[in-house]
């Protein structure tokens, strides 16, 4: 099923330290045991051998990973270690945390564990992350106090943060300054929200508009342009979708992958399996199975009418009008999570499809704008002039279809050539 | 060694062994099979004939062998969206999509780029509507920033109006050059092309070598035609009325791109310091 590379969303804990209202898990009490952990990992890496796969990324989250005790995680590194070892494989830890748990406890097990990086979410203003007792604003200081804390202590932190209604009406100014300006932040990303999980009053009034969303995005890309991007502050997707758009090397985000399916799998603490983290805790519907259940992941997943679902509906929507979509080779629909927590199927386009559409245009318009700026600085000033004369290769196939044919020149050696 | 190309049925590939070879299938279990106890240093390219592969259990998908495979569409406008199921197949392989330029195949281009697959236009002889359809599909490959995967035959034949050096004709990259290529039928006849039906290999030979010298005894459209070298007759077959006015404004379209390219390109070089890095 997968790439030569396998990703996990792994959660060992159900649990959470807070009681944030738009949270898309279902909470449990649940947590794995070393000895499941074993199991788990054992039967990755035989799906691994039979998939021709050397390598997989664990991406560690919860619930809230750090209700864990630290102790457990040394144990576990020490073992996931010694499995991988013994069967050649390579394998890379990354953490998500809320930080709220944080202390320095846990700098020597990210460091040696995870690169001595973490990824936690903060949102601008913070509406919904909330203590059990206390509202979003002692959240709030807890988690700078901590973030403060681990970068003094030479942690990277990234941060992830769902935009909310107070967020587009603060501003992208506002927002870029609190995470760069206030807190020093210079790796961040921007989600859009949906309401995943229970439904609760928060969750119903989640959604935003297109339009409003667009205008953010569009600003704060201008926003990052002027002041980031000099800087080196990564944005994402922002960053991401210039150095697309630029023919450079990019990561974009799972909700742009031509299908979520074959990138990763997420894995609960009870060993339930699903497509990802939105879906693995709170709709049994779709879960795939369980690992302790199944002799095999690959069985598994091969006999998951769940699963096949979520492969087949790219091929299932395309035809409605993302075919049509200037910008299909990087979308492909969207987030089914998205999709089916606000159109209640999968069988749809992502709900957000006009803020990506009105982003991808805004982007490739600023790439071609920095291509220009940057001939402009080595003095090739003519290459502007030569910009929008409205020729049959217009200024964007000018880049793009030279890029093409260098790298993918078609007289290409030995049998390839035939196929170039 | 022969420098033919045999395009044969897998069940076949013992038989060929020793000659230049595309093994073609329309199971991919079967492809794998035969492939895997044989030699492959002369197989050009493994061809899967057939879209309807399970989901997802695509034995090629975890055979390691990194052999490029083609994967022919019968009927792009229906079948298109599977093509999402050999995406996959990119990771492991190089992969080009073989589409036919029927009704809605641009929907089959489209995807098949947005994917990341290089393509192949099995032209024929098409018709004023699929030469709109055609020259959409030559706008995605000239102008959208996302398509950097080659369109054939539109590339090769930019890439011979680019330089002069390079024009390998139609015949060549449609792999239809009866003195390149076969086509073995799966009871094993000897053909060119499946495009050609029963027409004699000797008789073929002779017309093709004619059209490609001009040297042909009755005055066809191909007299004096601009596009001669790089087309060497390709679109007079099977039809030789077929009317190519509308093959031309594609040929031309090609050919202006790739001069405003070379003049783009003089122009930067005559600029202090060259061309930018």
């Amino acid at each position: 099923m997968m790439r030569n590379h396998l990703s996990v969303i792994f959660l060992p804990t159900n649990k959470c330290n807070v009681n944030c209202e738009y949270c898309f898990e279902n909470k449990t009490a649940d947590r794995m045991s070393l000895d499941q952990l074993s199991t788990v990992t054992v039967k990755l890496l035989d799906f691994m051998d039979e998939s021709s796969i050397s390598s997989l990324t664990l991406h560690w989250q919860g619930g809230e990973i750090m209700t864990m005790p630290v102790e457990w995680f040394e144990q576990a590194h020490e073992r996931i270690g010694a499995l991988a070892q013994a069967r050649n494989k390579r394998v890379d830890h990354g953490l998500q945390t809320n930080m709220i748990a944080y202390t320095p406890r846990w700098n020597r097990i990210v460091k040696e564990m995870f690169g001595n990086s973490v990824g936690t979410s903060m949102d601008y203003p913070n509406l919904y992350r909330k203590m059990f007792r206390g509202g979003p604003d002692d959240y709030t200081r807890i988690w700078k106090r901590n973030i403060q804390a681990a970068r003094e202590a030479g942690i990277n932190v990234g941060v992830i943060s769902v935009a909310n209604r107070e967020t587009l009406k603060v501003g992208a100014e506002s927002f870029y300054s609190f995470f760069v300006d206030e807190l020093g932040i210079t790796d961040f990303q921007v989600n859009t929200p949906f309401p995943g999980g229970e439904q609760n009053d928060t969750k119903r009034d989640l959604e935003l508009e297109n339009e409003e969303l667009s205008r953010f995005f569009r600003d704060l890309t201008d926003v990052w342009v002027e002041r980031g991007l000099p800087e080196g502050v990564k944005l994402g997707p922002i960053d991401q979708l210039i150095a697309h758009f630029s023919g450079e090397p990019s990561c974009l985000p799972c909700i742009w992958q031509s299908n979520c399916a074959d990138e990763f799998i997420s894995i609960d603490a009870r060993g339930f399996v699903a497509q990802c983290d939105c879906w693995v805790t709170s709709y049994p519907d779709y879960f795939f199975g369980n690992i302790f259940e199944h002799e095999t992941l690959s069985g598994l997943l091969k006999n998951s009418t769940a699963r096949q679902e979520f492969v087949a509906r790219p091929a299932a929507i395309v035809d409605k009008d993302c075919i049509e979509c200037d910008y299909l080779s990087l979308c492909h629909g969207g987030c089914p999570v998205r999709t089916y927590t606000m159109r209640h199927t999968l069988l749809e386009k992502d709900p957000y499809c006009q803020l990506y559409k009105s982003l991808f245009r805004h982007t490739e318009t600023v790439a071609a704008r920095l291509a220009g700026a940057r001939v402009d600085r080595t003095d090739f000033r003519k290459a502007l002039i030569h910009t929008g004369k409205g020729k049959s290769c217009g200024s964007n196939s000018q880049t793009t279809a030279a890029a093409g044919w260098q790298t993918q020149p078609l007289v290409q050696l030995g049998r390839r050539k035939a196929l170039s | 060694m022969n420098s033919v190309t045999y395009n044969i049925p897998a069940h076949l590939f013992d038989s060929y062994q020793g000659r230049k070879v595309i093994v073609r299938s329309d199971s991919s279990d079967e492809l794998v099979i035969y492939l895997s106890r044989g030699n492959l240093e002369n197989v050009l390219y493994a061809q899967l004939t057939s879209l309807k592969v399970e989901l997802d259990l695509d034995p090629l998908l975890s055979w390691a062998c990194a052999l490029p495979i083609d994967v022919v569409v019968r009927n792009p406008a229906a079948e298109y969206p599977l093509l999402y199921h050999f995406s996959k197949l990119l990771d492991r392989h190089p992969v080009r999509i073989s589409i036919p330029v029927k009704r809605g195949f641009v929907k089959a281009v489209r995807l098949a780029l947005a994917l990341g697959f290089s393509v192949k236009l099995e032209v024929g002889q098409p018709d004023a509507s699929l030469i709109a359809e055609m020259a959409e599909v030559l706008d995605l490959y000239m102008r959208r920033s996302e398509v950097s995967q080659p369109v054939e035959y539109f590339h090769s034949t930019f890439l011979s109006f680019f330089n002069h050096q390079q024009s390998p004709n139609l015949w060549i990259v449609q792999e239809e050059d009866p003195e390149h290529f076969r086509f073995i039928t799966n009871e094993g006849a000897e053909t060119v092309s499946p495009r050609f039906g029963e027409i004699d290999l000797r008789e073929l030979k002779l017309i093709v070598g004619a059209q490609q010298t001009g040297s042909r005894l009755s005055k066809t459209e191909c007299d004096g035609c601009e596009f001669l070298e790089t087309c060497g007759g390709y679109f007079k077959w099977p039809n030789q009325e077929f009317d190519c006015e509308g093959i031309k404004t594609l040929f031309s379209r090609l050919n202006l791109a790739a001069e405003e390219l070379r003049n783009d390109l003089a122009s930067f070089q005559e600029l202090p310091g060259g061309l930018p890095a």
